[in-house]
């Protein structure tokens, strides 16, 4: 570095001061300012290597790794809602996140985080593959075949894109259409990496339960069992309840609340559900459910998509998603179009082996009309041959409501009346068994994507999926030791291999990209200023030789981020002063030489954080389901309004806040924070009257002006010079001037504690990386 | 950095990461971190970035080269307004109406299969001095048909809303791509200091489709994305808290002004610094200016008549009367050197399928004959207030829309489904042909045939207009010199005046 400042005539800045160096330190690292305590331990602490602690105690620091978590969720476009016209919630995809952020915590080897991120079900962390699908996706179904091959390609573009980008530093994208003129990525290449991914579809998986929860449900299970086997002499089979003249049984009539259609297990892509008579006007369905042993494999969340013959208009209560949303009951149900008939039909994310269909009218039982009487399900691999697996034909024809419902039905009213009250307890204790296990069951889910074996990828002609050339074998690139699959390589194999080749110690590009990345965090800009893009398209490094010494000792160092991390802090260039030096400036007005660290404005999530922590508002709870900025509308397309009142549910650090595509936060969006749409390695720092505005007006700063006013009073007492002294303290970690003190002092006493609180905290020095 | 200890392994260690590259690996990092000897963009030709101050985002710049047209109005009709039914007249269309589409036996579009060619159930007229036929259902509009330049040609390349909007309003059908007001902005800023440089005026019914993508600002720094307030709703935490008293408000100003200017004394020369300082300052600027350019009460009676901002009572007059009131704010921004205002007509949060929008696909009359006269009176003030006031000499009027309709009626239903293969776009003022008509569809107004004009060279004819070459307005993004037409785009020569 001093070398490379010598060549300009430049040299560093003195080391800056410790009060500045702790700021620093504690903005940079853990995304908020440190206490009082805590600058004063540090400034007063005599021994060397005082700075070497604190840079270990702050990444130790869980801070850390919600701050750091959260620069990789800009890189690999993280959100919580499917973007696009529908942009609906995707309520698990916070595991991804917190996968993130332990990875941050524990110091997961960065190799080793990669492999994860793109093959995670095969090496025991089934959430990272979050990272696959945690871009947009379009959820418009449409019978057009033009469309839906046009939105599949975009999902798969979708994946090689954030791939390529995020570990490799290599915008692939543009080779989707042509072989593209500057990058040396062939058109080849891209459809190479498309068929890696062939077989990732966007939507939730099961994830194993926890052993705690599966040792529960083994005893809860043993225990339903034992009770079935007692109370098996009562049980009313049901084809005793029902039989035809000639003997033959037949089911229970269709029933309003629940039709449970059992059959022996079939490969299924599609499922459709079609009606062909009514108990009047056009039916309804309520919830449709199709089940793959243990799994509803009919849920939106897990990506099936639903398509029917037509709904009937102007009921937002009976949309076509309600057919399949895992909410029951007439508010949540899909009503045809069609006086006496329509049909739904349910294509899964992948093939499943169903066995079992669920559905109903209204599950609540309160609506009885516009029951399926005569009905025929079928389903199908290919969408052009089907079975008919369930049918309304081998039921007793419906004759108005009935009163029986085909779940097991146990008559103990025929037994000895000591017999009866010792069936009747075993009777309640099974169907608290039953609730306790409903509860018990379900696995969590997490938004991290589907896997099955695709078909051949294609090179598309011009990008367009309708013009399909020749077939692709999955592969890398060729940039670096190309590997060879063939092409019907197995769907995890293919990730997997990616992951290993990205993963290569040897790879020329994946560690300096990292290492560029933690480098342009730690200064604000990379030593390669265009962090995704280390192709020929991109700015040359500022500091070659530093950047290939810092990969190789990054690589050498167990790919540890922390060590990286705690090489860059304890140099020289990280702690010198920030002041500008007029010669200097002449020189290198953009600092990139490094002869002062840079100052820089915080982003909108450390604003926003450090606001809470200084007014003693921030709560500290980690991990979880996100916290939300709006309320929801959850129509067909969601819409969102911000949250005007706020309480300690939106005082959690904003990594923890939902995600929403194109549905910024109200005062903090505006600060430049990506929406997740596309990969966003390296945001634009701007200025604009908006985020002056958003900062000095909105409730949510007059709230924390407030608090901070409380917690000042509270800490030091009326006294105005005591107060002032523990606000400068608080906001910016030094001691107000003497002058200061007298017109802040003043102030207070003319305007008010909360007016000053105002001030301070819109103040650049307190949103500014000294 | 601290000098390295001498390390016998670190030699060792770069050579294993750079020459034992594998060969190929080796050659492949040299060409990768080379030098630019290349020119960037797609089209060969060197990229213009506009450089601008942090703290005065919205200076004037000034355009590649002499302009046409200055500002830009764009009225968005939210839904996928039919071409049909409105501006492209088809006297084939009605000879063969209850005949089938030709091919369209197997044709499958966004909601499915195809009934009937069907005829506008709107009767088409010859209007003005350009005899150009345009529809009942805009009469208005069509008593202006010698004051636009219509291009019936247009071409989409998705037949869903969101993308559709995607890709009229950002030139990419995907999310997360600057709007074309983000992207002129960057490139010209404004010529007024006090107002956003960019406003986005909303449907009083609500957002349309892909709701805030459409004014957003992508990856261009946010100071370019479209401010979002319309008539009725105002800039949020624009006004003064009502908690605060004028006085506290105004001297907790001067006091942060203060805290500032010591601070920045310690950083001479920072330019993000006085960045902030000047952003305060526009934005007290703004709280006064904003307010009082949204407030129409100073707007005579024949005005608001103009526009059609009075009511008789009628839910329908009143979201006409809304929307005008819209329009009239669409004017006073133009006024006074707002650069980019997008006018929104249509919203999918009160109801989409046609409701609120134009996207009628299963009762097209009834909902059209709502929509009709809530468009109408209103855009077609704006265009006479415009050109009464002198301000169409220095501004451009986009009329657009996501995609066309088809001129088939939807199997089983009375309404059209989506077709981005042929619809109608217009413009209006500087720069452009009055009374003219570009391009056409085929006989049915299905696809477009004669001089196709794609999005792309609808942004491109756009930005043509305002002085910009399409092929050098860049900004470096994710390894791109990123456009607003991406590698695509043809300026329309036909167009212009």
């Amino acid at each position: 570095m001093a070398a490379r400042l010598a060549v300009d005539g430049l040299a560093r800045s003195p080391e800056a001061d410790r009060a500045t160096l702790i700021r620093r330190l504690y903005l940079v690292m853990l995304g908020m300012p440190p206490l009082p305590d805590e600058v004063a331990t540090f400034v007063a602490d005599p021994q060397p290597g005082a700075f070497e602690r604190l840079v270990d105690q702050v990444l130790a620091d869980p801070r850390y790794a919600e701050r750091w978590g959260r620069h990789w969720l800009d890189v690999v476009r993280f959100a919580e809602s499917n973007g696009f016209e529908t942009n609906r919630l995707r309520p698990n995809a916070w595991r991804f996140r917190d996968y993130v952020i332990a990875a941050f915590a524990d110091d997961l080897p960065y190799d080793q985080f990669v492999r994860e991120q793109l093959a995670g079900d095969a090496l025991g962390t089934e959430v990272a593959t979050g990272f696959l699908v945690g871009g947009p996706v379009d959820i418009v179904g449409s019978p057009d075949p033009v469309l839906t091959a046009q939105q599949r390609a975009d999902e798969l573009d979708d994946m090689v894109a954030t791939t390529g980008t995020a570990f490799l530093g290599l915008s692939v994208g543009c080779a989707r259409c042509h072989a593209h003129k500057f990058d040396p990525i062939a058109q080849r290449e891209y459809y190479a990496l498309t068929a890696v991914f062939a077989g990732v579809r966007h939507g939730e998986r099961a994830l194993p339960l926890p052993p705690q929860r599966a040792a529960e449900l083994a005893t809860i299970d043993a225990r339903i069992a034992e009770l079935d086997r007692r109370l098996a002499p009562y049980l009313v089979e049901p084809a005793a309840m029902t039989a035809t003249p000639a003997g033959q049984s037949l089911r229970p009539p269709v029933d309003h609340v629940h039709n449970d259609e059992r059959f022996a297990p079939v490969d299924a892509r599609f499922v459709r559900f079609t009606i062909v008579a009514t108990s009047g006007a056009e039916p309804c369905l309520d919830e449709l459910e199709v089940w793959a042993s243990d799994r509803n494999v009919a849920l939106a969340t897990g990506g099936t998509r639903a398509t029917a013959s037509g709904t009937l208009r102007g009921y937002a209560i009976h949309q076509l998603e309600h057919v399949h949303d895992g909410r029951v009951g007439n508010s949540n149900s899909w009503i045809s179009d069609e006086v006496g008939g329509g049909w739904v039909q349910l294509e899964f994310a992948k093939p499943e082996r169903i066995d079992r269909i669920v559905w109903g009218r209204d599950r609540d039982g309160i609506v009885l009309d516009r029951l399926a009487t005569q009905y025929r399900i079928e389903a199908a691999v290919d969408a052009d041959r089907w079975q008919v697996i369930a049918s309304s034909d081998d039921r007793t024809p419906f004759e108005g409501a009935t009163k029986v419902h085909a779940v097991p039905v146990y008559n103990v009213a025929a037994a000895p009346p000591a017999e009866a009250a010792q069936a009747r307890a075993w009777l309640s204790e099974r169907h608290a068994a039953q609730q306790e296990r409903a509860v018990v069951a379900p696995p969590p889910m997490a938004y991290a994507g589907t896997f099955s074996q695709p078909g051949p990828t294609h090179r598309l002609h011009r990008g367009d999926p309708m013009l399909p050339r020749e077939a692709v074998a999955p592969g890398v690139l060729a940039l670096f030791q190309p590997v060879a699959l063939p092409a019907d390589a197995p769907e995890q194999q293919r990730r997997l291999q990616l992951a290993r080749w990205i993963t290569s110690p040897e790879h020329p590009l994946t560690a300096r990209v990292l290492v560029n990345r933690v480098w342009q965090h730690q200064f604000g800009t990379g030593l390669v200023s265009t962090p995704n893009d280390f192709g020929k398209n991109g700015a040359r490094p500022s500091h070659p030789e530093l950047l290939d010494w810092l990969a190789s000792e990054f690589v050498a160092r167990g790919s540890s981020i922390k060590a990286l991390q705690r090489l860059i802090l304890t140099s020289a260039t990280w702690q010198q002063a920030s002041a500008p030096r007029a010669d200097a400036l002449r020189v290198d007005a953009g600092s990139r030489l490094l002869w002062r660290f840079p100052p820089r404005r915080l982003e909108a999530e450390a604003i926003r954080d450090s606001i809470l922590a200084v007014s003693g508002a921030l709560d500290r709870r980690a991990g979880g389901p996100s916290f939300l900025l709006h309320d929801v509308d959850r129509e067909n397309v969601y819409h969102y309004q911000p949250k005007e009142d706020f309480d300690a549910a939106q005082a959690r650090r904003m990594v923890y806040a939902c995600k929403v595509r194109m549905e910024q936060d109200a005062v903090f969006g505006a600060f430049d924070c990506p929406d997740g749409s596309l990969v966003q390695p390296r945001r634009s720092v701007s200025t604009t009257p908006l985020q002056a505005l958003n900062l000095f007006n909105s409730r949510f700063m007059l709230q924390q002006a407030d608090a901070l006013a409380a917690r000042l009073c509270t800490e030091v007492g009326a006294d105005p010079a005591a107060v002032v002294r523990r606000a400068w303290q608080l906001a910016f970690q030094r001691l107000p001037e003497a002058s200061e003190t007298i017109e802040a002092a003043a102030f207070v006493q003319a305007e008010g504690l909360p007016a000053l609180c105002r001030a301070l905290l819109n103040s650049n020095e307190f949103l500014f990386i000294p | 950095m601290n000098a390295p200890p001498f390390d016998p392994t670190f030699l060792h260690r770069r050579r294993f990461l750079v020459d034992t590259g594998m060969g190929l690996g080796a050659i492949a990092l040299r060409h990768l971190l080379g030098p630019q000897d290349q020119p960037a963009t797609a089209s060969g030709k060197p990229p213009i970035r506009p450089v601008f101050h942090p703290g005065y985002p919205y200076a004037p710049r000034a355009p590649h080269v002499v302009p046409r047209a200055k500002n830009v109005v764009v009225i968005f009709c939210s839904g996928a307004c039919s071409q049909l039914d409105t501006f492209d007249y088809k006297p084939e269309l009605i000879r063969r109406h209850g005949q089938p589409l030709p091919g369209s036996d197997k044709l499958i579009t966004f909601q499915g299969e195809q009934g009937a060619l069907t005829q506008s159930p709107w009767r088409f007229r010859q209007r003005g001095q350009s005899g150009k036929w345009i529809s009942d259902l805009v009469p208005h509009l069509g008593a202006l048909a010698d004051e636009l330049c219509f291009i019936h040609s247009m071409q989409g390349k998705t037949n869903t809303h969101g993308p559709g909007e995607n890709y009229m309003s950002t030139g990419n059908a995907l999310d997360g791509y600057p709007s074309m007001g983000a992207w002129v902005t960057y490139a010209l800023g404004s010529e007024d200091q006090s107002l956003p440089a960019y406003v986005a005026i909303a449907d009083p019914r609500g957002k349309p489709q892909n709701s805030v993508n459409n004014w957003g600002p992508g990856f261009l720094p946010a100071a370019f994305q479209g401010t979002d307030f319309n008539a009725t709703n105002p800039i949020r935490n624009l006004a003064r808290p009502s908690a605060i008293a004028a006085g506290t408000d105004a001297a907790t100003r001067r006091f942060l002004q203060r805290l500032n200017e010591r601070h920045a004394e310690r950083f001479p020369g920072d330019a993000e610094l006085t960045a902030r300082i000047a952003s305060h300052e526009l934005a007290a600027r703004m709280q006064l200016t904003v307010p009082e350019v949204a407030d129409l009460s100073s707007e005579p009676a024949h005005i608001l008549e103009l526009y059609g901002a009075t009511t008789d009572g009628s839910s329908m007059s009143e979201i006409r009367a809304a929307y005008a009131r819209n329009c009239i704010l669409a004017r006073r921004l133009i006024e006074r050197g707002v650069r980019f205002v997008q006018l929104f007509n249509g919203s999918y949060q009160t109801g989409g399928e046609g409701v609120s929008n134009w996207d009628g696909h299963k009762d097209l009359y009834n909902q059209y004959r709502r929509h009709g006269p809530v468009l109408d009176q209103p855009t077609a003030g704006l265009l006479r207030d415009l050109k009464q006031r002198g301000l169409l000499a220095d501004t451009l009027v986009v009329w657009c829309t996501e995609f066309g309709r088809m001129p088939t009626f939807q199997k089983g239903a009375l309404g059209r489904d989506h077709n981005p293969n042929g619809f109608t776009c217009w413009l209006a003022g500087a720069g452009v042909k009055h009374g003219h008509s570009h391009g056409a569809t085929d006989e049915f107004g299905y696809q477009a045939v004669e001089d196709v004009v794609t999005v792309r060279d609808f942004h491109a004819t756009i930005l043509h207009l305002l002085g910009l070459d399409h092929e050098r307005l860049t900004y470096y993004h994710n390894g791109l010199e990123r456009r607003l037409t991406d590698v695509e785009g043809h300026v329309v020569a036909g167009v212009l005046a």
